[in-house]
């Protein structure tokens, strides 16, 4: 099959790939991971271009790789990988986005989605009251200086030590929360100061609170593992490092630019890199950690309001309501793992722009009560449609670094959304399927309506067919919190 | 083409503006940046402007113009205001020089512009027209 002008060569089922002799420029093979339906679409929306201008940076190891739920951003598509030499290799803001440390976190319970209905809408508005929403929120309280640095090297771990919540909950989060940062010269200042009043806050777009009913169980053993009840709610937090992670990026892109546009052939300057072991390199890699560990602390903040507000409504401990953390990924992230090359164990520069980490049953940094099944793949669907709970294989190690879709994908501009939306009483509607809006953005409500995003299955069902995950539970939307 | 308007990407919105000459060219992308914030009638709260004189250096025209549309980004989030005029004294394609007039906006922007981005960005000379586009990430 030959979808588009591009000859993609279906290779295996789901797995497209664009040899690099191909196109002029390109230094390795493009694959992406998608239905014939998603190919064309990413032919259409000029993502596919995205993924070669990828193919055409230096040191690439292994192909440039687009995700089931690929579309297009700048620099990288969302949904894009790609993995450089640890050493000697490249690293590039836009490879990861500016909203560094976006991702996913998800509650399991023991409360029957029953028992939920009464408190819905009580919770719902108790979390607007309580969680700063939307456009350039401030949180209640401002940090000062010195807590403010100690978030940046602690992430998760700090909030749990000196605010909110339990030591459990780290070794449910990738990387323990917390990524190495010992070098405070390396933020800016405006950096700082942006990032000091928005820990806390949920913010706008995409981002989103939702408490969901577990649904369907695919994979019963893993959903055991998982803590996952068919029947029983489950609460999933979409949000990231706020303005910090922008600054962080829009300084590093900066001083990149600055210190090597001049020599680089690039496609794209949002592609503009840096040597891994250049001191900008090296220094961007550290404000990385710094605002993934504010991406962190802020979805534990937020798992902590959400519990608190759940406690109340329901009137009973969380211990009592068996609520417990289930996994928190990131899907904006550039990390030093481990991978198999050509039959070595090899360190990789993996960046992940809009796709999640995904590793393989018996993994060593895979939570031990997961172990044997995989690490939770985390896809949430569009407002209003189901969301996935997968889990790594060892098909998804070898193929794509371990990485996994991170989402529904867009299909329509916000424009798109709005005038499809037209004067549709968003919330009205959503609320006749089951699903109950809380959000103080009317026009936000229309650009993230159901139709805006792929279909969800598409994406889950070409995440499956192509080995790189496997479904455990699918979850339906009965309160969602947008920004 | 008009002299700014702007576009949809998948995820994200731009705008595409144009100039005889660089003073023009840095006008209309603040117009076109406008535009995406507040709408086709911007409205200021009377009674309140301020001006004040801006220097933006850069490498070439488009680090120009990401730097000079994340100083107007700042001021619409961080300072709450809406940038109402530009009056260019200097601007080629290494530096602008302007006064920005701004007052406090009268209502929120309609979406929330997190940065600017350089993707595909490059100003081109066609017909004696200056031209760019830009895609802001939201």
């Amino acid at each position: 099959m030959n979808p588009g002008p591009r000859r993609f060569e279906e290779i295996a089922p789901g797995r497209w790939r664009l040899d690099k002799g191909a196109e002029r420029g390109m230094a390795a093979d493009a694959e992406v991971f998608a239905s014939g339906a998603i190919l064309r679409a990413a032919l259409d929306d000029a993502s596919i271009e995205q993924v070669i201008n990828v193919a055409c940076l230096p040191g690439l190891v292994g192909p440039a790789l687009a995700m089931p739920d690929i579309h297009h951003g700048y620099g990288f598509c969302i949904g894009g990988v790609a993995a450089f030499a640890a050493v000697d290799g490249i690293v590039l803001p836009g490879g990861v986005g500016y909203d560094i440390n976006c991702g996913v976190r998800l509650l399991a319970s023991s409360i029957p989605a029953t028992e939920f209905a009464p408190v819905r809408e009580r919770v719902g508005h108790a979390i607007l009251q309580r969680i700063p929403t939307g456009l350039t929120p401030r949180a209640t309280t401002k940090l000062n200086k010195k807590e403010f640095q100690r978030v940046l090297s602690g992430g998760a771990r700090e909030i749990v030590g000196n605010y909110a919540g339990t030591a459990a909950d780290l070794e449910f989060i990738e990387s323990g929360g917390c990524l190495p940062f010992d070098q405070p010269g390396v933020i800016g200042p405006r950096a700082c100061e942006r990032g000091s009043s928005q820990l806390g806050t949920l913010g706008s777009g995409n981002h989103f609170i939702e408490v969901q009913a577990v649904e369907e169980i695919f994979d019963p053993a893993a959903a055991r593992l998982f803590g996952l009840e068919a029947g029983c709610i489950a609460v999933m937090i979409h949000t990231g490092s706020r303005g910090f992670g922008h600054q962080v990026a829009s300084d590093y892109i900066e001083t990149f630019r600055k210190r090597n546009l001049a020599r680089l052939k690039l496609r794209d300057p949002q592609l503009v890199h840096a040597a891994v072991g250049s001191a900008e390199g090296r220094n961007y890699l550290q404000a990385l950690n710094a605002a993934s560990n504010f991406a962190w602390a802020n979805r534990q903040l937020l798992q902590e309001d959400v519990l608190a507000i759940l406690e109340e409504a329901l009137g009973a401990g969380r211990e009592t309501l068996g609520l417990r953390l289930v996994y928190d990924q990131a899907h904006n992230i550039a990390k030093i793992e481990s991978h198999e090359v050509a039959g070595r164990p090899t360190d990789l520069l993996v960046h992940r722009k809009g796709a999640t980490r995904a590793l393989p049953p018996g993994h060593a940094d895979i939570p031990a009560p997961y172990r044997a099944v995989g690490q939770p793949v985390l896809i949430p669907g569009s407002m209003g449609s189901s969301s996935y709970v997968l889990r790594g294989t060892a098909a998804g190690a070898r193929l794509t670094f371990a990485s996994s879709a991170h989402g529904a994908g867009r299909r329509l501009s916000r424009h798109q959304a709005v005038k499809l939306a037209g004067e549709i009483d968003v919330r009205q509607r959503l609320e006749k399927s089951g699903t109950l809006v809380c959000s103080l953005s009317s026009q936000g409500l229309k650009e993230e309506i159901p139709e805006a995003y792929k279909d969800i299955d598409d994406v889950v069902r070409v995440t499956v067919t192509s080995g790189i995950s496997e479904k455990v539970a699918r979850l339906r939307p009965l309160l969602v919190v947008k920004g | 083409m008009r002299n700014y308007e702007t576009f949809s990407t998948t995820a994200d919105l731009g705008i595409r503006f144009r100039g005889r000459d660089f003073r023009e060219l840095y006008g209309n992308a603040l117009r076109g940046l406008n535009l995406i914030l507040f709408g086709r009638n911007p409205r200021p709260r009377a009674g309140e402007n301020a001006a004040v004189v801006f220097r933006f250096k850069g490498d070439g025209p488009e680090n120009v113009l990401v730097n000079f549309l994340a100083a107007v980004l700042e001021l619409a989030y961080r300072e709450g205001k809406i940038v109402s005029a530009i009056d260019v004294h200097r601007a080629d394609e290494r530096r602008l020089e302007a006064r920005l007039r701004f007052a406090p906006r009268r209502a929120a922007p309609r979406v929330e512009v997190k940065s600017t981005t350089y993707h595909n960005l490059r100003v081109s000379e066609k017909n004696g027209w200056l031209r760019a586009a830009i895609v802001f990430d939201v």
